[in-house]
């Protein structure tokens, strides 16, 4: 283990103790602070998902709210079953409304939970599975991968919002049930639910710091610099591009799952190009070598949102607008890329060496 | 015996064959040589056994396998290992990652999912060794000298333990030492690998060459011991005479 891993570990610490114990603590356990903070924590998800993608091998998904917002609708597909049970037939009110009369064959798995849950995870990653093979295995990088996948989020978000018979078009789902979690009835303004998204959050971050932090990530971290030379030592470069982005195609899926249920509906703006875009800034301003770098990014961006938008009701995107030009052109590596630089001078400072050399070192990197 | 043999081998770009009719047998464990003016076709020969270009027409065989249509990624599997004109390391990873990189014995994304760590020891130690970058493994590789850089290159050829290594003017930009050492590990590698180097350096191909291939046009001109080479007049003619 090196140092700069070291000072990694340190902030990973540091970051689960704060939202495990400081954050739940600053707010007073109020209930209604708390369900907005699990709000900022279900978005850093996504982010952490983007960061695995874009940070580690170098693909760009600008479609990542259309993997999202599958799994929020997913989610509030059970709901609103669960919510409909007491009408005829079992049918959602905005089905009737549409002259819909009998249930969808493709909405009966969601009256399961388990189905439901599995699937959250499960059609994100298929879809983007098959995205990545007829991506990939053309070999089509960078802007290209942008493009398509930004072409893509407003074809499902235009045909999300054109099948209003089956996905409530324009108004989304919306008059849900509570969630029934094997038992426990969930109260999205409790400390339980708190917890349940803070884990969740946590347990992406380990699962995304295991990938990136094993030979795959290694092969990822190579494919971003030189794709074709990682082809000479016989790695299935679209292999490993299809799996990670998949992988982070479910994890944003289960960032919407949790999404709609801390905001009770979902609606096609989950599938916006507006929120896509929304994402790569968090990812930007809190770094994408970094997943936690990058939910950390998501959640002071939002919590600058909620703050701003109180005091400058008029100006606050303006300001926000100006800060994320300030940052791009200045800390084009993000939060991490400002903090791994900090801690590499005090590491050689300590070391003794001179400080002209510790400048020629940081300017090579 | 042969390892490979490469049969009436054409590639056309445009109007041009770059190779043309090109056939050869190389056998399991030397050391051959590719000559030959600028344009005679050799780094091209190269990137056809590769998999970077593919053939018009033509069929490459290695070890009995008809390898003239597999993807680059599926040769290298087989056992085939390239090394650049251009020294290219992976610049952001470290020299220990470049390393476990290379060591490519099992591609596959399980398999990768459960290394965590390089030790270093057994081979990892012997090839850092061999190539003097024991001291530098945290390094990262785009800190390194340009000698350095084509010493790790070399390094993570050893590693990856090809049956059969391409090499594109591997003394490039050496100093006269570093080109004696090269020569050196060349001729260390002989036997357990077979080795096919495209070089410019008369010196270096004395030093390391068994057998020598002259190419012009993208055809075959002369082929024999590099004594028998450099007294051919039709070598001279078209290329040791410049």
């Amino acid at each position: 283990m090196n140092r700069n891993n070291r000072a990694d570990y340190l902030g990973h610490i540091v970051f689960i103790l704060a939202i495990l114990l400081g954050v739940p603590a600053l707010l007073g356990f109020d209930g209604f602070e708390l369900n907005t903070f699990a709000r900022y924590l279900s978005l850093a998800i996504v982010a952490s998902a983007l960061a695995l993608s874009w940070g580690t091998a170098g693909i760009l998904n600008l479609g990542q709210a259309a993997t999202f917002g599958i799994g929020a609708y997913v989610m509030a597909m059970h709901l609103k079953l669960v919510a409909s049970a007491g009408n005829p037939d079992g049918l959602p009110d905005f089905m009737g409304w549409n002259n819909v009369t009998s249930l969808p064959w493709f909405w009966l798995p969601f009256q399961s939970l388990t189905v439901t849950l599995i699937l959250g995870l499960a059609l994100p990653a298929l879809l983007a599975w098959a995205m990545g093979i007829f991506m990939f295995r053309a070999r089509i990088t960078g802007v290209f991968v942008a493009i398509i996948t930004l072409a893509f989020l407003v074809a499902l978000q235009l045909w999300f919002i054109e099948e209003q018979r089956f996905t409530g078009g324009q108004n989304g789902l919306t008059g849900l049930a509570p969630l029934d979690l094997f038992g426990w009835s969930v109260d999205t303004y409790s400390l339980g639910f708190y917890y349940l998204v803070a884990g969740c959050l946590i347990a992406a971050l380990v699962i995304g710091s295991l990938i990136v932090r094993s030979k795959v990530g290694l092969v990822l971290r190579a494919i971003r610099e030189d794709s074709q030379r990682v082809r000479y030592f016989g790695y299935d470069v679209a292999r490993y591009e299809t799996f990670v982005f998949s992988t982070s195609a479910a994890i944003a899926g289960w960032a919407g799952m949790l999404y709609a249920l801390v905001l009770e509906f979902a609606s096609p703006t989950y599938i916006g190009v507006a929120f896509s875009l929304a994402i790569v800034i968090w990812v930007a301003v809190g770094g994408r070598e970094s997943l936690v770098g990058a939910a950390v990014g998501a959640i002071l961006v939002n919590l600058a949102e909620g703050r701003l938008s109180d005091m400058f009701v008029e100006s606050w995107l303006l300001i926000l607008g100006v800060m994320f030009i300030l940052f791009v052109l200045f800390l084009p590596r993000g939060l991490y890329g400002l903090l791994r630089q900090g801690f590499g001078r005090i590491a050689r400072l300590r070391e003794g060496q001179g400080p002209k050399d510790a400048r020629a070192q940081e300017s090579a990197q | 015996m042969n390892l490979m043999q490469i049969h009436n081998l054409t590639v056309q770009f445009g109007g041009l064959r770059a190779v043309n009719d090109l056939s050869l047998d190389v056998r399991r464990g030397e050391l051959l040589c590719l000559l030959g003016p600028n344009g005679a076709g050799k780094s091209t020969t190269l990137d056809l056994i590769c998999g970077k270009t593919r053939a018009t027409s033509g069929q490459i065989v290695f070890e009995g396998q008809d390898i003239t249509w597999l993807k680059e990624y599926k040769r290298a599997r087989c056992g085939i290992g390239r090394k650049f004109q251009v020294p290219s390391v992976f610049r952001e990873l470290t020299v220990l990652e470049n390393i476990e990189l290379a060591r490519s014995r099992n591609p596959g994304i399980l398999d990768s999912l459960r290394v965590f760590r390089t030790p270093i020891r057994g081979r990892v130690r012997e090839v850092l060794q061999i190539v003097g970058l024991i001291d530098m493994v945290d390094t990262r590789a785009g800190n390194l000298s340009h000698g350095q850089t084509q010493w790790l290159e070399i390094a993570m050829l050893l590693a990856q333990d090809s049956k059969l290594i391409l090499m594109d003017e591997p003394t490039a930009g050496m100093t006269i030492q570093e080109t004696l050492q090269t020569a050196a590990i060349f001729n260390s590698l002989k036997g357990d690998h077979t080795i096919i180097v495209v070089e410019h350096d008369m010196q270096f191909v004395r030093q390391v060459a068994e057998r020598v291939i002259v190419m012009n046009q993208g055809s075959l001109l002369a082929e024999g011991t590099i004594a028998g080479i450099e007294a051919d007049p039709r070598v001279k003619a078209v290329y040791l005479g410049h």
